[in-house]
């Protein structure tokens, strides 16, 4: 069903920008409620640099068995299926990785610290070392890991979102975490209009592609925007859990779509930690993705369409 | 002789079809009772659960239902890196 203009909302939230589209102005408010609510609960459950949030307290229980929240709960397991679905590619026991590289405070922090010391690099713990059990609502970290769900989290929080918007307030609705997107319910005419490029805060015409997409989500990894000096050395937030450093891709920045942000996002930072090896996986999953190498080149997989850039369709 | 082997035959017959409708009106009432304690025992679970939206299949990355279709101009909405 395809419907009018929708209504827009921009606030900060997790460090990064939120976008809510709403296809009926009225409806805005209560859609920014149901966000902000379920936003606020993610951040309780989730924040490794809130000491009162949920995986502050797993982090520090040093192998100890701790009880969890129904929510905090269902992020583990959107982080393990990430993990089993991209043969531990994206791995959600990096949260020792990423402290070591100085990423152990909000991103603005970090940045403002300028050179942050850096420790040496050590293959994350795996993600076979977090023991969930749903059924007593209970999770143990072995073998020294530490999570971080920075892969998973946003993307999950934007599906989340947008369907109880949709379904609560019966409208079309996107909501988008810092470029993870996701739409539910009715399409506005033409699709929900996506500029896909480096930066989500680039604004809207900024150098990339318009895409139009109507249902599950949109997401982009990329090695150029949280990036930092650790060490002496530029490094990244996407941690290649075989080394346990940034990792070295051919790619600076991918986007790709899939039936729901949080699989979108999984494939986005699969596709950066598997570099040339990408494009083929993609291909074969059947999931229409724009790859950027460093040279600005572009790449695209499943029926992604072309745009005025040099490109190569697979 | 042959009239009263019609009646036999007619008796025989309407015994048979009351005893189906017994058979088939225990199969029911069983069925409902079924139902009811299936109902009683687990129905508590069903409104335990989150009203959350539903969880993507567990075993592959899902594919969109359509790929994403050209769009001319600037977007409601950029993705990039955070």
């Amino acid at each position: 069903m395809m419907t009018g203009s929708p209504a827009a909302d921009t606030f900060g939230v997790f460090g990064t920008t939120a976008v809510l589209l709403v296809t009926g102005p009225g409806l805005l408010p209560r859609a920014r409620e149901i966000a902000d609510t379920e936003l606020a609960a993610v951040d309780r459950a989730c924040n490794r640099f809130r000491p009162d949030s949920e995986i502050t307290r797993l982090n520090a229980a040093e192998g100890a068995a701790v009880g969890i929240s129904e929510l905090f709960a269902e992020l583990i397991d959107a982080a393990l299926r990430a993990a089993r679905l991209t043969d531990g590619d994206v791995d959600p026991t990096c949260g020792r990785a990423l402290s070591g590289l100085g990423y152990d405070r909000d991103f603005a922090e970090l940045r403002a610290a300028g050179n942050v010391p850096g420790q040496p690099a050590s293959p994350a713990p795996g993600w076979r070392r977090v023991h969930l059990d749903r059924d007593r609502a209970r999770a143990r970290l072995g073998g020294g890991a530490q999570l971080d769900l920075g892969a998973t989290a946003k993307a999950w929080a934007a599906d989340r979102c947008c369907e109880l918007i949709a379904r609560r307030l019966g409208c079309g609705a996107l909501v988008s975490l810092g470029g993870d997107i996701a739409v539910a319910g009715p399409v506005p005419e033409g699709g929900w209009r996506v500029r896909v490029t480096d930066d989500h805060a680039a604004g809207p015409d900024a150098p990339g592609q318009t895409v139009a997409i109507s249902s599950g989500g949109l997401a982009t990894s990329s090695t150029t925007v949280r990036a930092w000096e650790s060490g002496g050395r530029r490094v990244h937030h996407i941690i290649d859990p075989a080394t346990g450093g940034p990792a070295d891709s051919c790619w600076r920045t991918v986007s790709v779509t899939a039936g729901s942000c949080v699989d979108a996002n999984t494939a986005s930072t699969a596709a950066i930690i598997r570099s040339a090896g990408a494009v083929g996986w993609l291909s074969g999953s059947g999931l229409p993705a724009r790859l950027v190498r460093a040279d600005g080149t572009v790449q695209t997989t499943a029926g992604w369409p072309s745009d005025d850039g040099p490109a190569e369709a697979i | 002789m042959l009239r009263d082997d019609m009646r036999y035959a007619a008796a025989r017959r309407d015994d048979g079809v009351r005893k189906i409708s017994r058979l088939t009106w225990r199969a029911g009432a069983a069925g409902v009772i079924c139902s009811a304690v299936i109902a009683v025992a687990f129905g508590h679970h069903a409104e335990a659960r989150p009203a959350g939206p539903a969880r993507p299949a567990s075993g592959t990355i899902v594919i969109p239902a359509q790929p994403p279709a050209p769009a001319q101009g600037a977007g409601q909405v950029s993705s990039g890196a955070s």
